[in-house]
């Protein structure tokens, strides 16, 4: 009973935590194509492939814009949601206006600079502007941005990458091979694995992206190893997390319980963080040497850029293949991280002192014998 | 342009020193580890192990750090 409580529970974290992934909202600039400026390469080729959008990306061949949802609310207070096949059909049909792009993008509310003229819309998504702005609605506002990113598509393409492959072999393994007890972390930390590893390699398809490089997907995981850490923690665990250490002293405790808390909460932070942060830098490297071309050809002349074409090239195959390393790492570090935080949560502390140094001081003793017999052997 | 000029050059400084602290603290890792592995070599796969995870784990107060900095770049 207990346990389908808690694998309920895991499963409303993991719905909250999808929408979540939704809501990230691109922070991108215009598109600009043809154009070669300094500020095009850094704002559209480098930030561009690096972060969510609401379209894939299929370069040559087609790019296809994704289904925007929103739960807006209107003028007159009423919640709706609207459901549109892609961003330009949101803004033909819906209430919607893009919000002009200015150069720093963050920061003001430019109702003023709303575009909602058909004309200037038109424009715009004949440009492939729209897909680099953000929408706001010209009555009432967004309450939450539920529409469906590129990383939400690779996120389900990588869990079904992983379904399909063990489900087959789950099959297998029912018939019959080897089978061992199975422990009650091990389906979860072996489905963050297999699931980090595919999202990782997705990284390294063309015309994809690694899911895992955006922090909310990541954030995720995280939180779905601190509260199996939550639900499975010993009594132990929590009286320490909340009254210090048993031994120490109250003014210790003051100061101790705190750090105890911060410290529970930031592993489970830097966990997130870690793997967001890997795979972003992953692309941002190479982004960057490949925008290095350009900044070359921008500063240099194109004899320069012709130069650093062959260096840039020979860098870039070093990191992807770096890479490919790293998103092995990446997925055993978390998973073998995520292992020992539920355990040092769930672990059951013996605070009897006076056993364990009586055990410790015979185990010195054997010792000790063993180490006389080395030194002086027994004559045969 | 003043401000997102010194944040630019803020976020340089900051990732050159959250690299060179890394770089320490993987050294020592690395140097300690090869160490452990070369005097005791039948356990040298647990020790990659460990390299590992405290690889990690020193790596991601770097990116830490990497991260303040491209939230400068990006803001400013």
């Amino acid at each position: 009973m207990i346990a389908r409580l808690r694998s309920i529970a895991v499963l409303g974290l993991l719905a909250l935590g999808l929408t979540l992934a939704v809501s990230t909202s691109p922070a991108q600039a215009a598109a600009e194509e043809g154009e070669v400026t300094l500020e095009g390469i850094v704002n559209n080729s480098i930030l561009g492939h690096a972060t969510d959008g609401y379209y894939l990306n299929l370069k040559p061949f087609a790019q296809v814009e994704l289904p925007r949802i929103m739960l807006a609310r209107t003028e007159e207070g009423a919640l709706t949601v609207e459901a549109y096949g892609s961003t330009a059909g949101l803004l033909r049909n819906g209430p919607y206006g893009l919000q002009a792009h200015d150069g720093n993008g963050s920061g003001d509310h430019g109702q003023a600079a709303l575009k909602t003229e058909t004309a200037e819309l038109n424009e715009a998504i004949g440009t492939g502007e729209h897909l680099h702005s953000s929408v706001a609605r010209t009555s009432g506002h967004v309450v939450t941005d539920f529409s469906i990113s590129r990383h939400l598509v690779l996120s389900i393409l990588a869990f079904l990458i992983v379904t399909v492959i063990f489900v087959t072999l789950a099959q297998r393994y029912e018939r019959g091979v080897g089978r061992t007890e199975a422990r009650t972390f091990l389906p979860y930390l072996l489905s963050s694995f297999f699931f980090i590893l595919v999202a990782n390699i997705l990284g390294l398809v063309p015309f994809a992206g690694a899911p895992t490089s955006n922090l909310a997907v990541t954030a995720v995981l995280a939180v779905m190893t601190f509260v199996i850490g939550l639900l499975y923690g010993s009594k132990d665990h929590y009286m320490e997390l909340l009254t210090g250490p048993p031994d120490a002293p109250i003014l210790a405790r003051i100061i101790l319980v705190p750090i105890e808390i911060i410290g529970l909460v930031m592993r489970h932070l830097a966990l997130a963080i870690r793997l967001f942060a890997n795979m972003l830098g992953g692309s941002l490297i190479i982004f960057s040497l490949l925008g290095l071309i350009f900044i070359m050809n921008v500063i240099f002349g194109e004899a320069a850029a012709w130069g650093s074409t062959i260096i840039s090239i020979g860098f870039t195959v070093f990191i992807l293949l770096v890479k490919l390393l790293v998103a092995f790492i990446q997925a055993y570090v978390f998973t073998i991280l995520s292992a020992l935080f539920i355990g040092m949560s769930a672990e059951e502390h013996h605070y009897d002192e006076d056993a364990d140094t009586s055990a410790s001081e015979g185990d010195l003793e054997s010792r000790l014998d063993a180490v006389e017999d080395a030194i002086e052997p027994t004559p045969a | 342009m003043e401000a997102a000029a010194l944040a630019y050059l803020a976020a340089g400084l900051g990732a050159g020193i959250a690299a060179v602290g890394a770089g320490i603290g993987i050294g020592w890792l690395a140097s300690s580890s090869m160490d452990g592995a070369a005097r005791q070599p039948e356990a040298a796969g647990d020790i990659r192990g460990l390299m590992i995870v405290s690889a990690a784990l020193i790596e991601g107060v770097a990116l830490f750090a990497l991260i303040i900095c491209l939230l400068l770049v990006f803001t400013a």
